[in-house]
């Protein structure tokens, strides 16, 4: 967990729904309460999307109090731009914006997400063969997911900042400016981009918001909004807020063919990896894979239902081709470098159950034998997901026997039945007497 | 008297093509809660999805056994299959026997035998025709075991 994801302890009531939907099962319930593992959180936000009580929401920054500044520059994730049917526009949404005071970043954007896809068909045309498929850098929740449960696939992560970065930096750059900027995500995933960033030491981006709040803000202004200002001619950018979007952008920079797959959710995701784990995916040169459903569209963070945003999404007309004057300038600002990732991903297995390996062993020995008492019907009332996660906590020191419901009444019902037995015994001192005393039954 | 093994037994049923992998992913989490270095978890992980295939397309299910010892890991692989006729052909890459209807399914390349040789440090081979095929894989680890597990920064 790299803070996408916050829990409002006093909305939580323990209810344990949520244990279940994390896909490295870093949830517990303790105490009435929702705990995260950090080490296995990886920001994805399915917990948020079924909590009932809002008590695991994304973390943002204070709207009002970023509002309340001079002037907003923002960096809107893609997704941001096909959230309302009326401004289904990048040009129409910028106008929104402009009458709600807030700068955007759109133009540096376009041309961002054209040198990262020339970045990254630059690098998968020189690369040998051996060492693709690369994979993409840009769902945050993919890469940490990586980081913990796919070590070896570390390696194969390219080398290509994100384009939210870069966008920002070529707007520094351009205008010589450093105003914080704001950034609108989709998904918690995307929060630790600004607060947590893997790649580099610090991110270009100050804050962070939702989309939804963004949208409900700006909505809620009844923006003016006339049509007035000219359309943006390059819009490739947008479609990498859906699966594939960005293998097809990529291949519109490269000059051969590319073998690539693009998946989404977190269930194909984890399948697909494990098929590149066990060197299954040799001829594929490039992997994108998205946390959400249909990619960031999907995202807890949204306004808009998933559907309708493709549907606006695939209305909105543009080129994948890149016009002469676009190659050219991705290709001179690829010469840059402003593309390459500061810092390469490192892995971040959890620790092992013991530091030595004859420990570890034991305790492995230990595990099943808690294991195999369980019930195995993984009812998730003893606050852990699984029984095989109750019995690696209860090993790890975390836990005990009687937190699952089933054991603890197994053990009433044994010291009930001792209880009845002791009843019946009767202290030496009175035996005799009882041998005399038969009108007693208590005694008897 | 060697130190005793850390021992996991994976029953693999023939024909059941869903259940492929489901072995070698619990032998990968145990591995990983043993802190094995993640190079040897995948090589052995690959071992041991293909014995997982071989066992469910040729073989008509079978047991792999995993013993974890502190300097290697060894995978014992057992069926009562029909056999291999001629093992170094079988062993040889592109080479497979499997049906059509399997190929079509995506499997039975031919990369099995000798992407297990590739990914295991011995690998010995004994069948007998009609009878069945035992398999054994060593992995040994490299002289410290246990790595440093990444502290969260």
């Amino acid at each position: 967990m790299s803070g996408g994801v916050i829990v409002q302890e006093a909305r939580c009531r323990g209810c344990a729904k949520c244990i279940k939907s994390c896909p490295t099962e870093a949830l517990r319930v303790s105490e009435g309460l929702v705990r995260i593992i950090p080490e296995l959180c990886i920001d994805c936000g399915e917990c948020v999307r079924v909590c009932r009580e809002k008590a695991i929401q994304l973390y943002e920054d204070d709207w009002q109090l970023l509002r309340a500044q001079k002037n907003l520059v923002l960096m809107a994730d893609p997704t941001f731009y096909v959230q309302v049917g009326a401004y289904a526009r990048p040009a129409l949404m910028k106008e929104a914006l402009q009458s709600s005071g807030i700068e955007d970043l759109t133009e540096y954007e376009a041309a961002a997400y054209d040198i990262t896809a020339y970045a990254i068909a630059k690098l998968l045309e020189t690369e040998s063969r051996e060492r693709l498929p690369f994979i993409s850098t840009y769902c945050p929740a993919v890469l940490r997911l990586i980081q913990i449960n796919f070590p070896e696939l570390v390696g194969r992560i390219v080398p290509v900042e994100s384009p939210l970065e870069i966008g920002v930096l070529l707007w520094k750059q351009k205008t010589g400016r450093d105003d914080p900027v704001t950034m609108a995500v989709p998904c918690p995933a995307k929060t630790t981009l600004v607060h947590a960033p893997e790649g580099r030491e610090k991110s270009t981006m100050s804050y962070s918001i939702s989309v939804r709040r963004l949208i409900r803000d700006i909505l809620a202004g009844s923006p003016k909004v006339t049509g007035s200002l000219p359309a943006q001619p390059n819009r490739r950018w947008l479609h990498w807020s859906v699966s594939g979007g960005e293998c097809r952008h990529i291949q519109a920079f490269s000059e051969r063919p590319l073998t690539t797959i693009s998946v989404s959710g977190l269930r194909n995701t984890k399948d697909l990896l494990t098929e590149l784990e066990l060197g299954r995916l040799s001829g594929v040169d490039y992997i994108e894979c998205r946390a959400c459903d249909l990619g960031c569209i999907g995202g807890v963070g949204t306004s808009e239902s998933r559907f309708l945003s493709q549907l606006r999404l695939d209305s909105i007309q543009f080129e994948w081709t890149p016009t002469d004057e676009e190659r050219l300038a991705a290709a001179s600002r690829f010469e840059s470098d402003v593309w390459r990732l500061e810092k390469p991903f490192t892995a971040k297995q959890r620790i092992p159950l013991a530091e030595n390996l004859k420990e570890a062993m034991d305790k492995l020995r230990t595990m099943n034998a808690i294991f195999s008492e369980l019930p195995h019907i993984d009812c998730g009332s003893c606050g852990r997901p699984s029984c095989r996660a109750l019995s690696e906590d209860i090993v790890r020191g975390h836990g005990e026997m009687t937190d699952c419901i089933f054991k603890l009444r197994e053990r009433i019902y044994g010291l009930s039945a001792e209880i009845h037995s002791l009843s019946g015994k009767i202290p030496h001192t009175f035996r005799s007497q009882v041998i005399h005393d038969h009108e007693d039954q208590r005694f008897v | 008297m060697g130190p005793q093994p850390y021992v996991e037994r994976y029953v693999v049923q023939g024909g059941v093509f869903d259940a492929i992998g489901e072995a070698s992913t619990q032998l990968k989490s145990v591995l990983k809660m043993l802190g094995i270095p993640s190079d040897i978890t995948r090589r052995a992980t690959v071992v041991a999805y293909e014995a997982e295939m071989n066992l469910v397309i040729h073989a008509g299910g079978g047991e792999i056994t995993a013993s974890v010892f502190p300097d290697r890991l060894e995978l014992f692989v057992r069926d009562e299959g029909p056999g291999i006729p001629d093992i170094p052909l079988a062993m040889k890459e592109g080479y497979s026997t499997a049906t059509d209807e399997i190929r079509e399914m995506g499997f039975g390349a031919g990369m099995g035998l000798p992407n297990m040789k590739r990914n295991s440090d011995s690998l010995d081979v004994r069948s007998e025709v009609g009878k069945g095929t035992s398999l054994f894989a060593v992995i040994r680890f490299p002289s410290d075991p246990v790595q440093q597990p990444v502290k969260e920064g």
